[in-house]
């Protein structure tokens, strides 16, 4: 007996005449899995539910007329099966299910992607008969199809198991794709009104895309689920043969969800990324920009030697390494003994051995506070919060929130801002009924998906429904509640404060999710003005003693004064009050005024920027200091729940890590950073003591009375769509084709008063500039207006200078024509 | 996906006439609560009524109203050969090829109706009278060979006797079926099947097991014979509730 006990909920079956005890309902498929067994499957998925499409796991069980699918039927006491190891009827249903499988299928593996790593291929040779019956002509089809711009489907190949339409039913919630047709001439396709005798648009149009979008920001999972060679990767198709790629492991570095990955590389070049799996974290699933969007590592623009900028000419040239550094710590050395000091900008995009690197740099090498990871709009409020509630805190985690007896979401859009926690939450919903509430100005498709109820909320008024809403109170009162609160939330004076509050009051759990995948390692690193590594605040004379022990230091080289935040520094830098600044990866775009930003990169006398393409910042540096990619460097990255995700450089190159020249630097400053490799920055983040200092207190900021547009007037929503103008989607222009359009989003009343409906053109505008787009009319909250924040024609930050919650107007375009009417250019940076 | 309840009051981009949303309406409110997804058919055949065929207007009609995508309203509607995809005929003739009706002539009478009509399978004649099509098994074995004119029965047609039911149709003659309700134009019956019942007195025929159907029963009661252990009174177990 292979089981060790049998509490009542399990029974007790043979298979293969081992005898074995499992939990009542499992599938015969499972079981025997267990067991090692392996029953050949194409439809069959843990993840989804079973269908029984395929038939091939049939099996052999005692008393029954026919073989059953071990896929779909649950174990019974006493029950005995076969499976084709044992039993003469059931390797021959197996043998005679893959024959019909085979008759249309074109056995074309030589130049199918899929050949090598087949499902198909694998079982035809494990399972199938050497020879067909088959004699007639097969099915064929004109190949291959767009699903997408970047699902591409070889219809003949398809073997019907529906694993890619159960997905994107069950999994996604995005049914765009499914079964046509019926008996032999059935298909998996996209709506196409030609089915239904609508005109068929031209060949190679855009309606080769059909009628109805696949509008799904998880559709690169069915490419990896599908079982056959039948959908494929318009970015992976005809690249690479399976057994010519070394696989990888690797941590996705584009948002806060963590998902592991596998990077497939050839010849030192990326091929395609997929799905780790991983139960913890992302189950088996990836979002496409995860997928998709590594193109920007080979982008034109790649920086690959140092460069300074020269005396004479005014203009960048490439130096040696040896020059770029000595000019660097010069101009830094500088403007440090000077009275402006530097400032650091970090990024939210670095690695947590990078964030901690910058840290201790500024705090050492520059002696300096004034150093922000925060890369957005931002408050004293929100970095308050990050220290009191968030910093050196575990958890939530995923499981938590998919357990959770409610769960209540501010300030974040989940399936924009952090797809996995989206899926998460979504299983929750479909396998639990899970309570989701949102406070969101309107009922996204996410939303819907999860089936939340929207608390309607204008920007800025988030903190009035945190502190004074009795029904999220109530659902957070509940065992088990979770709020998750977003990084937008920050934007809205008072809400993370409320949100503290309500957490502490309901005893509920409180996770912040931020978008960007550095953002809690810079954190817990110290990239804050008022803030040490390990969450010590920089005015605790305990916090700063146990790091000067840490680090080897004197008494009084850590500044007990906290510093300046991004704001503060870059106005420094506008007024003159700088002396240099050093930068990472930032892009000016992101910040709430892009334009004043880099009015003030370029008003810095000295500014020194870390890159790894020719960016705003890079363009108007006085030294550039090429940096390693994440797919070239190891690292770690710390989800929103806190959890460390540690890599290896996936691409052997010469490309120094943040952290590696930050400690040339310091030497050449005198300071003694070892920073060098990624080894003993790890060694030295776990040798650093636990803190006993006090945590910084919870911000107490009370909420502020929301704006009040006057007549013509709105106030701004905006956040970035998961697919959009990105710098780390540059280049992956399958992709970008799966964008939701931009659209401008605004109420009934607003759209009657207006006298506009959907698909009209409509300015947003302020003082900075305006924005024209077709408008979508929804249910919002009255006098409300939505943008996405950085896609194409509505680049809100450079265009508008404008953040969440601030008024703009809003006003009905004549007589333009929405193409041509986006008169704010494009900004070609886009970014981070 | 979830159905808001707002969706019914949604305008579509669709014209429908206000009869046919009133119809939709009452359709969906057949279902219970979080089920409206399964007014799907009926909805269907509604939009076919109005139509002829299941127009990518009537696509999304139902995508609208049912809070669905297009996507699986297509996948339904392209699944069941009653949802036509092009524009049919007032008379839908459907001859049964399948085994017993093929052997006993159904095969003759579906190549003669074929050259006398000059149209294949799926296809409607030019004056928009006669949509033909080869059917599946159409549950009539025992008055094979049949064919049916929107599903109603003709018992034990051969070619000749089909060659003049089609003749009277294109005639603008409604031949009487040899079993239940008297013919009536295609939209009218989908009308029918999306559950708004012919108002007329002889709109729904029913009647006793014919002659043939019962052949089997009498030998078997002659002879004796039936299904050992079997007892008629056996209660029908409920399925099991389905899990979410």
């Amino acid at each position: 007996m292979t089981a060790l006990d049998t509490p009542t909920d399990e029974v007790t079956l043979t298979i293969d005449g081992v005898e074995v005890t499992a939990p009542k309902g499992a599938l015969i498929i499972r079981v025997a899995e267990k067991l090692g067994i392996e029953i050949p499957r194409f439809c069959d998925h843990p993840l989804l539910a079973p269908v029984g499409a395929c038939r091939q796991c049939l099996v052999d069980v005692e008393g029954q007329r026919k073989p059953i699918t071990s896929c779909t039927t649950p174990i019974a006491d006493g029950m005995v099966v076969r499976t084709h190891l044992t039993s003469e009827v059931a390797r021959k249903a197996q043998q005679g299910i893959m024959e019909f499988l085979l008759i249309n299928h074109p056995l074309d593996c030589p130049v199918c992607d899929k050949g090598g790593e087949c499902p198909l291929q694998n079982q035809a040779m494990s399972t199938g008969a050497a020879e067909s019956r088959f004699q007639d002509v097969k099915r064929t089809y004109p190949k291959p199809i767009n699903l997408s711009t970047q699902v591409l489907l070889d219809r003949e190949r398809c073997v019907q198991c529906a694993r890619c339409t159960r997905f994107s039913e069950e999994i996604a919630g995005d049914p765009f794709i499914e079964l046509m047709d019926r008996t032999s001439d059935e298909q998996v396709n996209v709506y196409r009104e030609e089915m239904f005798g609508g005109e068929p648009g031209p060949a190679g149009s855009h309606s080769d895309l059909g009628s109805e979008p696949l509008r799904s920001y998880f559709s690169g999972n069915t490419i990896q689920i599908c079982p056959v060679g039948a959908l494929t990767s318009a970015q992976y198709r005809f690249r690479s043969r399976p057994f010519d790629l070394v696989s990888t492991p690797s941590v996705c570095e584009h948002c806060a969800a963590g998902c592991a990955q596998r990077t497939d590389h050839r010849r030192g070049k990326v091929m395609r990324r997929l799905a780790g799996d991983d139960p913890a974290v992302n189950e088996e699933w990836d979002c496409d920009k995860g997928r998709f969007g590594f193109r920007y590592v080979t982008a034109f623009d790649r920086i690959t030697e140092p460069m300074v900028r020269d005396p004479q000419t005014g203009a960048l040239r490439a130096a040696a390494w040896s020059e770029a550094l000595a000019v660097a710590a010069e101009g830094l050395r500088r403007a440090r003994d000077s009275s402006g000091g530097v400032g650091v900008l970090t990024g939210g995009r670095l690695t947590v051995e990078d964030a901690y690197a910058y840290s201790k740099f500024a705090r050492i090498a520059l002696r300096t506070n004034d150093v922000d990871f925060r890369a957005r709009p931002l408050s004293t409020e929100e970095a308050d919060f990050l220290a009191a509630a968030v910093a050196g805190r575990q958890g939530p985690t995923y499981a938590e929130v998919e357990q959770a007896s409610a769960v209540v979401l501010a300030g974040l859009e989940p399936e924009e801002e952090c797809p996995i926690l989206f899926l998460r939450m979504r299983k929750a919903y479909r396998k639990r009924a899970l309570a989701v509430h949102a406070l969101a100005p309107f009922r996204t498709t996410g939303y819907e998906k999860l089936g939340a109820t929207v608390l309607p909320c204008a920007p800025g008024s988030e903190a009035t429904l945190l502190a004074g809403d009795a029904s999220l109170a109530a659902a957070l009162s509940q065992p088990g509640a979770v709020l998750v609160v977003g990084e937008r939330l920050g934007g809205a004076p008072g809400g993370l404060s409320a949100a503290v509050a309500l957490a502490e009051r309901t005893g509920a759990r409180l996770a912040w999710v931020p978008r960007r995948a550095g953002e809690r390692g810079a954190l817990e690193a110290g990239c804050l003005p008022h803030l040490l590594p390990g969450g010590r605040p920089v005015t605790e004379p305990r916090a700063r003693a146990e790091l000067a022990g840490a680090w080897g230091l004197e008494a009084g080289v850590l500044d007990s004064r906290p510093g300046r935040d991004t704001g503060a520094i870059l106005a420094a830098a506008t007024a003159g009050d700088l002396g240099a600044l050093v930068v990472a990866g930032v892009d000016p775009a992101d910040l709430s005024d892009a334009r004043a930003a880099e009015q003030a990169l370029d008003a810095v006398p000295f500014l020194v920027s870390l890159e790894l393409r020719n960016s705003a910042v890079a363009r108007r540096a006085d030294v550039v200091l090429p940096v390693a990619p994440t797919v070239e460097k190891a690292g770690s990255f710390l989800t929103w729940e806190g959890r460390l995700r540690p890599f290896e450089a996936v691409l052997a190159t010469g490309a120094m890590t943040d952290a590696r020249i930050l400690d040339a630097l310091a030497s050449q400053l005198g300071v003694q950073l070892n920073t060098r490799d990624v080894p003993a920055v790890r060694a030295e983040l776990a040798a650093l003591p636990a803190t006993d200092s006090p945590r910084h207190p919870p911000p107490q900021v009370a909420p502020a009375p929301p704006p009040v547009p006057a007549d013509g007037q709105a106030v701004l929503a905006t956040w970035h769509q998961l697919v959009d103008l990105g710098t780390l989607q540059d280049g992956d222009d399958e992709l970008a084709g799966t964008a939701r359009p931009s659209v401008v989003r605004l109420g009934k009343e607003l759209a009657t008063r207006l006298g506009v409906g959907d698909g009209d053109p409509v300015t947003v505008g302020t003082g900075t500039g305006a924005l024209t787009l077709p408008v979508e009319v929804v249910d919002m909250v009255d006098a409300v207006v939505w943008l996405p924040t950085n896609s194409p024609g509505a680049t809100v930050r450079r265009s508008l200078g404008a953040a969440a919650g601030a008024l703009v107007s809003v006003s009905v375009s004549v007589s333009v024509p929405v193409s041509a009417s986006v008169f704010v250019s494009v900004s070609p940076g886009g970014s981070r | 996906m979830s159905v808001s309840q707002g969706e019914l009051s949604k305008q579509t981009s669709i014209e429908f006439s206000e009869q046919t949303r009133d119809r939709a309406r009452e359709i969906i409110a057949r279902y219970p609560a979080g089920r409206e997804r399964s007014a799907l058919l009926p909805l269907l055949h509604l939009v076919q009524a109005e139509y002829g065929h299941v127009s990518p207007a009537g696509i999304e009609f139902c995508a609208e109203l049912l809070g669905l995508t297009r996507a699986q309203v297509a996948g339904v509607a392209s699944f069941y050969t009653m949802f036509k995809r092009r524009p049919a005929g007032d008379w839908l003739v459907s001859v049964c090829t399948n085994t017993m009706c093929g052997v006993l002539g159904g095969d003759r009478t579906f190549e003669t109706l074929r050259e006398h009509l000059g149209v294949g399978h799926d296809e409607t004649t030019p004056d928009g009278t006669i949509t033909l099509e080869h059917a599946e098994c159409l549950a009539a074995c025992d008055y094979a060979p049949v064919l049916t004119v929107n599903y109603e029965f003709f018992d034990r047609v051969q070619a000749e006797q089909a060659v003049e039911i089609v003749d009277q149709l294109q005639e603008g003659k409604r031949p009487v079926p040899d079993r239940g309700a008297r013919l009536c134009p295609l939209p009218e019956l989908s009308l029918q099947l999306a559950g708004f019942a012919d108002p007329r007195p002889e709109g729904i025929a029913d009647g006793p097991a014919g002659e043939p159907t019962l052949a089997g029963a009498r030998l078997a009661q002659r002879h004796g014979i039936a299904v050992a252990g079997f007892d008629p009174e056996t209660p029908i177990k409920p399925k099991e509730e389905d899990s979410r």
